[in-house]
């Protein structure tokens, strides 16, 4: 929303400078995402008269010498229709920039032109387009000669020199009166500590004529007010109006003299209204007298829109009908069966509130984002529907009088009333406001206040839909003073629980870069694509409706496919050995719902690690990340072949991996991908990578072990020739120490294949002396 | 024969079909067409997976128990100077340590909840437009991947809302990962971090939350800092404000120069009411505030898409 620091200044008065209220603006209503600073944008414009217009023979061009309030007359070249002699005009000196241009990387400036090779051009008489105020190009703008004279800055005399204020819509959600220069200018009275006092006039308007207005349908319309004007002079069109400036620095164009005033209004008010052009009413509605119908939408019903787009209507939609013929989307936009144009005579103006809820779902199903609707989805209150369609009629006056009035509410709304004690406020606030601040601040915005002692009964506006409960009430005293002066202050502080599973995954983090291995962050969302590359069931995952990009479609089963296609990027840059991994939540469908119904969330650890140019088993590799990591966090695990099935394991070659087993409960898995993942990859051949529940090791991990403090006082070598796994040996070995009543700490040296028989080599280290009768026994395992 | 073998010969007889749309009449080929056509994808499709089972068939089982393959050296793991932590975890670590110290407890946030947690346990009327300024993802259940980490407000208040039956105090904060579908940039990312804090006794106050927030951010940045409020609007907060601190000097700000650190405010009733906690009796506050903003800021990065790269020649910086 663009919002005027002059348009605001006529209802409040302010003297600190404009720097320091868009600050306070920040600070105590909504944040200001930008100011245009428009001081320079109208600098050498000038009114001017045109004292002299010759055509000049065969060209559409005029030869003017103009009166720019010096002595002298200054020669222009002017190529509108509309220029003649006598006029006040607005004139471009040389040298200044064309206002429409000033936001553009080379403004155009005015020069000193020779026209047609003989005729010198000083500067320019510009249109409204030219002046950035609307798109019109049809001649040059005409000024009343009742508001300036010849010599005057254009600036001057229409109140140009501005700054516009960018306002972020979105934290004024609850607030629809701030989307009227009125209720955004008693905002600024409150926050400069001055009272704000606005009030319409009364309204001569009473219900009388043969116009009717039915809602048909419940919840739709709070109220429908309606005024018909009958044409009966001419309105003055032909000056450029201060109201053309604003609404053009509003962000709105003029369009013509009956809709420019409901955007002005709209504007000033935050109520949208809307015109319909009254005999094509009739027309539509096959009637002899206006009869408004308020309905839902039927399924599919039609609607031609006032942008020529044809709507195809669905039952949210409000719709305004002339007899049972719709002639309008509610709150959204105007139909053109019913449109003003240059040949309106008579009008009918709608000024009225819809169901936010309703009209949200129309923005959305339509893709309308009017000024008027975003107005209407913040809510507008009822109170002044009447009041500002009186206000319509009014600045029409000149050319339509009413003859017919309907109004659909029969009693005027009922004010809120909030009681609250002065100490809820400083408590809650933190604060030691008194009572007369206190009272001050919320009369100064239009809250009526009675007190009893330091009870406050206060009744709330009725344009100030958001104030329900105290807490609001609170709000609005800390916000209008200002809670940068609320002093900061400690609480004393109570001891945190440690959180068991945050602290692990801190050290799991530490661990994994600790063995050269590097941290990755990847999407929760995966591509289809990426599934079926691993081979994964696309029906087990959670299935985004409103995807960015059928990229990010899929909530992911588990890690590692994430990795794999890291792993891609990386070998590409190109990083000839790595190891990334990954702790982060995965969910299937396939876990069911939690207490609270919703889906069970589990946090694995993915890890990949991929070489470039290296021959050999990967998978061995991954193994001792896994038995490393198992290690530092005390958890005895069993390495067996695959027998369980689950969505993790899918990428993995079932032939090359081994599932982690912790006290007869799988956690996991490690091992080399197959072929086709591989290729699906584009991975070169020494890829190998685990998946692990992190919360089962959580369930498994102990902080600490058993200390041995023993001396090692033997170590041995032992090479066993066999045909058996390097297990089964492992476990041969184990059985004959514990026989003998001996341990050992056994760790592999080599494993060496001449042909089919392998020789294992390992390295034992005992903490009792050992006979070699035992070392016998071993060297004749096979 | 074998199964490809097999498959292969019923392609075969299956393009030779196609030679027979000559004998069918004219009204009747399109609808043979498209059944042939179906056949055949479905057989390509049939082809292509058993091709890829004989592919990766072709592999020899290994000896898992054992360290290394024969005839290979035992593996190793890599230089300790290779490794590293991502930076938005490590700060994460920084960040909650910070409130643990401050007394605060930590709870991690989900990555897929409902529209009861997103919206209707924070006081977000139904259908109420506010609703669309979280641009939320849905999936085909109605499930939210959530917006923001104040999806765990109601089950923090729940959790421990026994401290307030013992005398103490809830305070708490919950880092999580969050979700808005939005066009991604050098200062946008559809995912990215946040921590939401929550505190509730029976006398605190806005000045309170303001003192709690200027110490963390003032222990973060390890500097006195000025703060400075804005006004918002969230439903569940009332009164509501966004939260901005002045740009440290050592990370080149200059004066006047505030950054918007978070949002945040006093509980609002209902959202404590939902939680089963009496407003009359009890008060709260809560903020919330995006991660990836502080770290970009704390190493002077200039584009958060380098988060989620993956990217080594990144990553590898952050030991």
């Amino acid at each position: 929303m663009l919002i005027s620091l002059n348009w605001i200044k006529k209802y409040v008065d302010v003297e600190i400078p404009d720097e320091e209220l868009v600050r306070l603006i920040g600070a105590r209503l909504v944040e200001v995402e930008g100011v245009i600073d428009e001081s320079h944008k109208y600098d050498n414009i000038y009114v001017v008269q045109v004292a002299a217009a010759e055509k000049i023979p065969d060209t559409h061009l005029t030869l003017c010498q103009i009166d720019v309030g010096k002595k002298d007359l200054v020669q222009v070249v002017c190529g509108a229709p509309n220029v003649r002699e006598g006029m006040l005009a607005a004139w471009i000196a040389p040298g200044a920039v064309v206002p429409a241009s000033v936001h553009e990387d080379t403004p155009f400036v005015i020069g000193k032109r020779k026209m047609l090779n003989k005729y010198d051009s000083n500067g320019m008489l510009a249109g409204a387009d030219e002046l950035d105020f609307g798109d019109d190009h049809s001649g040059i703008v005409e000024i009343d000669p009742e508001m300036a004279r010849p010599g005057e800055l254009l600036k001057d005399v229409f109140e140009l020199d501005d700054k516009i204020l960018e306002i972020e819509n979105k934290s004024l959600t609850h607030r629809p009166d701030t989307f009227g220069i009125i209720g955004f200018a008693r905002e600024v009275a409150g926050i400069l500590g001055k009272s704000f006092d606005f009030e319409y006039q009364d309204t001569n308007l009473k219900v009388t004529g043969d116009i009717s207005v039915k809602i048909l349908d419940k919840g739709i319309c709070e109220r429908y007010s309606a005024v018909v004007l009958e044409k009966h002079g001419e309105i003055k069109n032909k000056y450029l109006s201060w109201m053309d400036t604003i609404l053009s620095k509003s962000g709105m164009k003029p369009i013509g003299p009956i809709v420019d005033v409901t955007n002005y209004l709209m504007l000033l008010t935050g109520q949208p209204l809307h015109a319909f052009d009254f005999d094509k009413f009739i027309k539509v509605g096959k009637s002899f007298k206006p009869e408004i119908n308020v309905r839902l939408a039927k399924k599919g019903e039609k609607l031609v829109l006032l942008d020529d787009t044809e709507a195809v209507l669905n039952e949210n939609d409000i719709v305004i009908c002339s007899g049972e013929t719709p002639v309008a989307l509610a709150g959204a936009m105007g139909g053109k069966n019913t449109m003003i144009d240059e040949t309106t005579r008579n009008v009918i103006i709608e000024s009225a509130t819809f169901s936010l809820y309703n009209l949200r779902k129309t923005q959305m199903a339509h893709g309308i984002f009017s000024e008027a609707i975003t107005r209407f989805t913040k809510g507008q209150p009822p109170y002044q529907c009447l009041k500002v369609a009186d206000a319509a009629a009014e600045m029409l006056s000149a050319g339509f009088k009413v003859t017919s009035v309907a109004d659909t509410q029969k009693k005027p709304e009922e004010s809120v009333v909030i009681d609250i004690n002065i100490n809820e406020i400083n408590d809650l606030l933190g604060t030691e406001y008194d009572k007369k601040t206190i009272v001050n601040t919320l009369s100064n915005v239009g809250f009526k206040l009675s007190a009893k002692s330091d009870n406050l009964r206060i009744v709330v506006p009725l344009w100030r839909t958001d104030i329900r409960i105290k807490e609001d009430i609170i709000e609005e005293v800390g916000r209008l003073l200002g809670y940068d002066n609320i002093r900061p202050v400690l609480p004393l502080h109570g001891t945190a629980d440690k959180n068991e599973i945050l602290s692990l995954k801190t050290k799991v983090r530490d661990m994994m870069s600790s063995f050269g291995a590097n941290e990755v962050l990847t999407y929760s969302f995966v591509s289809e694509k990426l599934l079926e590359k691993v081979g994964q069931d696309l029906n087990k995952s959670y299935k985004i409706v409103n995807s960015i990009s059928p990229e990010l479609q899929l909530i992911r089963q588990s890690i590692v496919p994430s990795l794999l296609d890291k792993a891609y990027v990386n070998q590409k840059l190109p990083v000839d050995k790595f190891a990334i991994f990954e702790i982060n939540q995965v969910y299937t469908k396939t876990r069911q719902v939690d207490s609270e119904n919703v889906p069970v969330s589990q946090m694995n650890l993915g890890f990949v690690l991929a070489e470039r140019k290296t021959k050999g088993a990967a998978y061995y590799k991954a193994k001792l990340y896994v038995e490393k990591l198992l290690e530092a966090l005390n958890i005895k695990a069993d390495f067996l072949p695959k027998k369980h099935d689950s969505e993790d394991s899918k990428p993995f070659e079932d032939k090359r991996l081994a599932e982690i087993w912790v006290d007869g409960e799988y956690i996991g898995v490690v091992g080399e991908f197959k072929n086709s993942v591989r290729r699906n990859f584009k991975l070169e051949d020494f890829l190998a990578g685990f998946e692990l529940n992190f919360e089962k090791l959580q369930e498994h991990f102990t902080p600490t072990r058993e200390i041995d403090v023993r001396p090692v006082v033997d170590k041995r070598d032992l090479t066993i020739e066999t045909n058996e796994t390097y297990g089964e040996i492992i476990e041969k070995i184990q059985k004959v120490l514990e026989k003998n009543q001996l341990d050992a700490e056994i760790s592999p040296l080599a494993i060496y294949q001449p042909e089919t028989i392998k020789h294992i080599s390992v390295h034992l280290e005992f903490k009792q002396k050992i006979d070699d009768k035992v070392m016998h026994e071993l060297e004749a395992l096979k | 024969m074998d199964e490809l073998e097999r498959l292969k010969k019923e392609l075969k007889d299956l393009n030779a079909e196609y030679a027979k749309i000559k004998d069918v009449p004219k009204e009747k080929r399109s609808q043979f067409g498209k059944e042939l056509n179906a056949k055949k994808m479905a057989l390509l499709d049939k082809i292509m997976k058993a091709e890829e089972s004989q592919y990766d068939a072709k592999v020899e089982a290994l000896d898992i128990s054992a360290p290394c393959a024969p005839n290979e050296n035992l593996p190793e793991l890599y230089p300790v100077e290779q490794g590293s932590r991502h930076p938005l975890m490590v700060e994460l670590d920084r960040v909650i340590s910070i409130y643990q110290m401050m007394g605060f407890d930590v709870m991690e946030s989900r990555q897929l909840d409902d529209e009861y947690h997103m919206f209707d346990s924070l006081n977000f009327p139904k259908e109420h437009p506010a609703r669309d300024g979280y641009d939320t993802f849905r999936t085909e259940e109605g499930l939210i991947p959530p917006a923001h980490t104040s999806t765990m407000q109601n089950r923090a208040l729940k959790r421990y809302k026994h401290k307030l039956d013992e005398g103490q105090n809830i305070a708490v904060v919950i880092p999580g990962r969050v979700y808005r579908n939005e066009d991604v940039d050098a200062t946008h990312e559809h995912t990215f971090y946040q921590c939401e804090g929550v505190y509730v006794s029976r006398d605190c106050t806005m000045g309170q939350m303001l003192g709690i927030l200027r110490e963390f951010f003032e222990k973060y940045y390890e500097q006195k800092l000025n703060i400075r409020t804005q006004p918002g609007y969230f439903p569940f907060t009332e009164p509501s404000l966004e939260f901005m601190i002045e740009k440290p000097k050592t990370l080149g700000g200059k004066k006047g120069d505030f950054l918007e650190m978070l949002g945040c405010g006093m509980i609002h009733p209902n959202v404590l009411k939902m939680a089963g906690i009496d407003p009359t009796e009890y008060h709260g506050f809560a903020w919330g505030g995006g991660i990836d903003r502080l770290v970009m800021l704390r190493y002077g990065l200039k584009d958060v898409r380098h988060f989620e790269s993956g990217n080594l020649n990144f990553l590898r910086n952050f030991k």
